[in-house]
């Protein structure tokens, strides 16, 4: 990485001064034509001077054509002659004209190089800025559930507790270990992502079964924390997707309105589809804790956790950033909407439609 | 059940899996605990309530807890803080310590340090509040200056108004209480910090020269607050001769 940097700086600071250089090639020819034109008017001021003393001391104009080409004699004065001038102005127009071009042709080569190598040293810096970043909120995210988990075992071995509160300290840090899996999930999901290292294999998913399969684990959970799941989606709908990204994209939208509900203090989840115009969409609505109507776009991007957002802040941020690049990879589109903090809110999912599969017909609704 | 008059714990933390662990443990030792999962409730908490040590988590949502720390501190509260983090690199920890906090525990942390350093802060605070609590100890007097420990505050030999920090103030009980002994630099961190929270000695030095600034009429030649060289320092009531 670090030689890398330094190869990439040094090739920088070559192409700079192979910049500067080509300038003062530039000037340098241009110095040098002028130069030579200079001369070579001067030369030629100097024939017709001696042209005419010679016409003045009686030689006669043949023999002056004779001893000095270049000159005419006209009416008795000496002069250059005219193609002679022709010459020396369009040699001079050529030179000009090629180091213009060659020039300016240097020039923009070295300045496109000099661009594409400053944009990949500023990508660059971006990238390892954002690995910083997202090192320090991983270490941090992880850090929080790795203390809970530490203090709960320490709890039970320092006090003895009883049968009850054992039993509460051991699903505390059941869920502890769990929120550090999805933690490990994420991230790992998010790299293979950005390396483009997903190869989905669309196909016809009946949707009420895909959501049902996302909402079967996590009903125990919502009847504890008072939400009420409802979810109205037709048995034949489906949509063409690979079944794998299908359930990534289903499990992080679900979790997420099912935490932001639960940091409500409990509330409804309503998930409904409907097709038209050869698509399918998939509206899950809450009643949580909703986010200010601006951060609907920010919400996926990596490393995004709005305070307030209920389970977001317990995440890595890339839950939502999944969602997007999955969608996209689908051929989908994915939105989020509220109405602001504490209005709930709504996140639209929209894939090609497909037509129905045969096991669409065993789908079901909850 | 609390036994009633147990020192009273408030604890900022928006995990709730980690807050619960952390009141739950504080109880069991018998003190009597409130929560706030936010900077916003633990100011609201805290304009009705008092208590005697706040567990603050640094990384809260909205305002974060040095900021929650700093804003009580310019309120005049001077509850003791303990910051809880998962950010535990030198700079934050001084950052912390900055902001008017006591001790700072990176997560994740051992329960049994926990329990000691809560139980380290009470116990200083305890001292202070205890060695300034008649009208004799409240305030010092000397050479001019008038010290009020139990408002921090002090009106120097110019006529000047000072509000004195927690930590300035602990420093000159301490002093004041061996007034003429040499107390040691680690004498001075061990009774107002505790173990562990500085890595230097130095910042006893620093906190010496500000009490010269504030009360020395000379602070290049103290007479009041006299170095040892090597050991620490000496205060003279009176003034060195």
């Amino acid at each position: 990485m670090k030689a890398t940097r330094v190869f990439q700086l040094t090739a920088l600071a070559l192409v700079v001064v192979a910049a500067v250089q080509v300038g003062w090639w530039l000037y340098d020819q241009h110095a040098y034509t002028v130069e030579k034109v200079l001369a070579a008017r001067g030369a030629y001021r100097e024939q017709t001077a001696a042209a005419q003393a010679l016409l003045d001391a009686g030689v006669s104009p043949q023999r002056i054509a004779q001893l000095l080409p270049a000159i005419v004699v006209r009416d008795g004065r000496a002069a250059l002659a005219a193609q002679i001038e022709q010459t020396l102005t369009s040699e001079e127009r050529h030179r000009y004209n090629q180091y213009a071009w060659e020039g300016s042709f240097f020039l923009l080569a070295l300045a496109l190089c000099i661009a594409v190598i400053a944009r990949a040293l500023r990508a660059e810096t971006r990238v390892r800025e954002e690995q910083e970043s997202f090192l320090a909120l991983v270490s941090h995210q992880f850090k929080t559930p790795l203390a809970s988990l530490q203090l709960s075992l320490e709890t039970l071995a320092l006090r003895a507790p009883p049968p009850q509160t054992a039993r509460t300290l051991i699903e505390r840090m059941l869920a502890d270990l769990a929120r550090m899996e999805l933690m490990v999930t994420q991230i790992l999901e998010s790299a293979r992502l950005e390396r483009g290292r997903v190869e989905l294999r669309p196909e016809a998913v009946p949707l009420a079964a895909a959501v049902a399969r996302v909402l079967a684990p996590l009903e125990e959970r919502a009847r504890q924390e008072r939400i009420v799941l409802s979810c109205d989606i037709a048995a034949a709908l489906c949509v063409q997707s690979d079944p794998l990204a299908l359930d990534m994209v289903l499990r992080n939208v679900l979790e997420n309105a099912l935490a932001a509900v639960q940091a409500a203090g409990g509330g409804r989840v309503e998930v409904q589809a409907r097709a038209a115009n050869g698509e399918v969409q998939l509206s899950v609505r809450d009643t949580g804790v909703g986010f200010a109507p601006a951060d609907g776009a920010r919400l996926f991007t990596r490393f995004t956790r709005l305070h307030g957002s209920g389970g977001g802040h317990y995440g890595t941020g890339l839950g939502l950033f999944i969602v997007r690049r999955m969608m996209e990879l689908a051929h989908g589109r994915v939105s989020a909407h509220s109405d602001g903090v504490g209005q709930g809110a709504r996140v639209e999912l929209t894939w090609p439609e497909a037509p129905a599969a045969p096991a669409a017909l065993q789908g079901s609704t909850t | 059940m609390s036994p009633p008059g147990a020192p009273h714990v408030l604890v900022v933390e928006d995990d709730p899996h980690l807050a619960a662990g952390v009141m739950e443990n504080l109880r069991a030792e018998g003190y009597q605990v409130s929560a706030a999962a936010d900077g916003a409730q633990a100011l609201g908490w805290l304009g009705g309530h008092a208590c005697e040590l706040i567990v603050l988590d640094v990384m809260l949502p909205g305002m974060d807890g040095f900021s929650v720390c700093r804003a009580l501190r310019e309120q005049g509260n001077t509850t003791p803080v303990l910051f809880l983090t998962a950010r535990g690199d030198p700079a934050d920890r001084v950052r912390g310590l900055e902001a008017g906090g006591d001790d700072y525990l990176p997560k994740p942390f051992h329960l049994r340090e926990f329990l000691l350093r809560v139980r380290a802060i009470l116990r200083r605070w305890d001292w202070y509040r205890s060695a300034s609590a008649t009208v004799a100890t409240a305030v010092l007097r000397f050479g001019g200056n008038e010290v009020d420990f139990r408002a921090f505050r002090a009106r120097s030999w110019n006529g000047e108004a000072q509000e004195l920090t927690e930590k300035e103030a602990m420093i000159l009980k301490v002093l004041a209480e061996h007034a003429g002994e040499i107390v040691s630099r680690e004498d001075l961190l061990e009774r107002v910090w505790g173990y562990d929270v500085f890595p230097s000695t130095r910042t006893v030095d620093n906190f010496i020269l500000r009490l010269r600034k504030r009360f020395e009429q000379d602070p290049a030649n103290p007479r009041h607050f006299l170095t040892v060289w090597g050991v620490g320092y000496r205060f003279l009531g009176e003034g060195e001769p």
